[in-house]
């Protein structure tokens, strides 16, 4: 079962970014679909959990560099065929009954489609249309993105873990909006990798990233890297401020989410300090 | 560091990035200012000067970090334990010309590298040894970062 659940996180990351390349309606769809294997995931360490069996998170590089989407569908449903030949290794058969049935379902829509061309997903042209931005500006972006996507990987991860592993209410009620927060962050910057052709899937997590021993010390981390977040948020507003207004306001959008991330986590941080 | 289209492509696509089954040696590079960490993976064929046949590394650590240790393991691959003494003694050589962050990420690949050839050899002559672990030395407080404090403690 452990080869199950790395290759449904294969499966999640490759159907996620897939739809950061798409520039139709499948890009819906793929996000769709990226959740439900994402569910899947959560399904699968549930079973583990519950059956007191150790799991990482570890995974090889997926790799998604095609010049075509139906490269990228195709590899998808191998790798949903791969997954469906190895349901039999969980045990829990309402969980493998619902996944079977999503899978079949997802095979069918993922084959209807449309081509598209995303070959300039991988260019590394750096540009992003209709947006004029110094070297500095369009240096400063490309490494923000490179960071903060593989960060909000992480941090789905991590709270994900953390939610999995815990009974606590209160606290899985802010893991939730964090991961779904995440999320939102994650596409957002996907998209914009793509459309700057450099995108990439963030490499995998080291164990003791999401394994931590002490809660509170990972939340007041955690607070000091949104602040840090936010500092280069109002950074590369300023950039970009004179090229774009609408990229000036999101990253003026992206600095203030951050102040609600930092207040759910002093929330958590008050809560364990408390009990 | 700037994005130029070398680098680009090791952030797009690391090289040796992800953990190793059963390696013969492993090492690590650790920043004490900051909590960050690369570890590097090595399967090594015996020989009088031994030879590295695979290597991977894996990172808590910023873009930086994964550009130089993507870089470093290329050049590690393939390659003999005095050449690779050299790569790590060439790597350390060029800190002088980095910025501090950048120079603190490359002193812990490079350092990670060393640890893992000398836990190799340590472990010739101890099966049981674990792994070395190295500091880096470099401080990776921004240039502005140290003028702002000394400015304060005037």
């Amino acid at each position: 079962m452990k080869q199950l659940f790395k290759e449904v996180h294969e499966a999640w990351l490759a159907t996620q970014f897939t739809g950061f390349m798409s520039q139709t309606q499948s890009r819906q769809d793929l996000y769709e679909f990226a959740n439900i294997l994402f569910k899947h995931l959560t399904w699968l360490e549930n079973d583990f959990i519950k059956n007191n069996i150790s799991y990482t998170y570890d995974i090889p590089q997926v790799p998604i560099r095609v010049t075509h989407i139906s490269h990228m569908i195709n590899n998808i449903i191998k790798r949903m065929e791969s997954i469906e030949s190895q349901l039999s290794t969980c045990k829990d058969e309402h969980v493998t009954f619902r996944m079977a049935s999503d899978l079949s379902y997802m095979k069918a829509a993922l084959s209807k489609l449309p081509e598209e061309e995303v070959e300039k997903c991988f260019l590394a042209e750096k540009k992003y249309p209709n947006v004029e931005l110094s070297d500095e500006a369009r240096d400063a972006l490309t490494i923000f993105l490179f960071e903060e996507s593989y960060k909000e990987y992480e941090l789905i991860m991590v709270y994900n873990y953390s939610k999995a592993n815990s009974n606590d209410a209160f606290l899985n009620r802010i893991f939730q909006i964090l991961i779904d927060e995440s999320f939102f962050h994650l596409r957002s910057f996907g998209q914009m990798m793509a459309e700057m052709g450099i995108l990439g899937v963030p490499r995998s997590l080291m164990e003791e990233i999401y394994k931590f021993d002490n809660l509170e010390q990972f939340l007041k981390d955690g607070i000091q890297e949104e602040i840090g977040a936010k500092e280069e948020c109002k950074k590369l507003a300023d950039a970009v401020s004179a090229s774009s207004e609408h990229f000036a306001a999101f990253f003026t959008f992206i600095n203030n989410q951050e102040n609600y991330h930092i207040a759910l986590m002093e929330e958590a941080l008050e809560y364990i300090n408390n009990k | 560091m700037t994005a130029d289209a070398h680098l680009i492509e090791h952030m797009m696509n690391p090289q040796n990035y992800g953990n190793m089954e059963n390696p013969d040696a492993s090492g690590m590079g650790k920043n004490p200012q900051n909590g960050e960490k690369v570890a590097i993976h090595l399967k090594v064929e015996k020989q009088d000067d031994p030879l590295i046949t695979d290597i991977s590394f894996q990172a808590i650590g910023c873009t930086t970090t994964i550009v130089a240790g993507s870089i470093v393991t290329s050049e590690a691959k393939g390659i003999h334990f005095s050449r690779a003494e050299e790569l790590v003694s060439a790597t350390l050589g060029l800190l002088e010309n980095q910025s501090p962050e950048d120079a603190a990420c490359t002193e812990m690949v490079a350092l990670a590298l060393k640890a893992a050839l000398d836990t190799y050899r340590e472990k010739q002559k101890d099966p049981e040894f674990s792994l070395y672990s190295y500091h880096i030395t470099t401080d990776c407080t921004p240039k502005e970062e140290i003028e702002e404090i000394k400015e304060e403690n005037k």
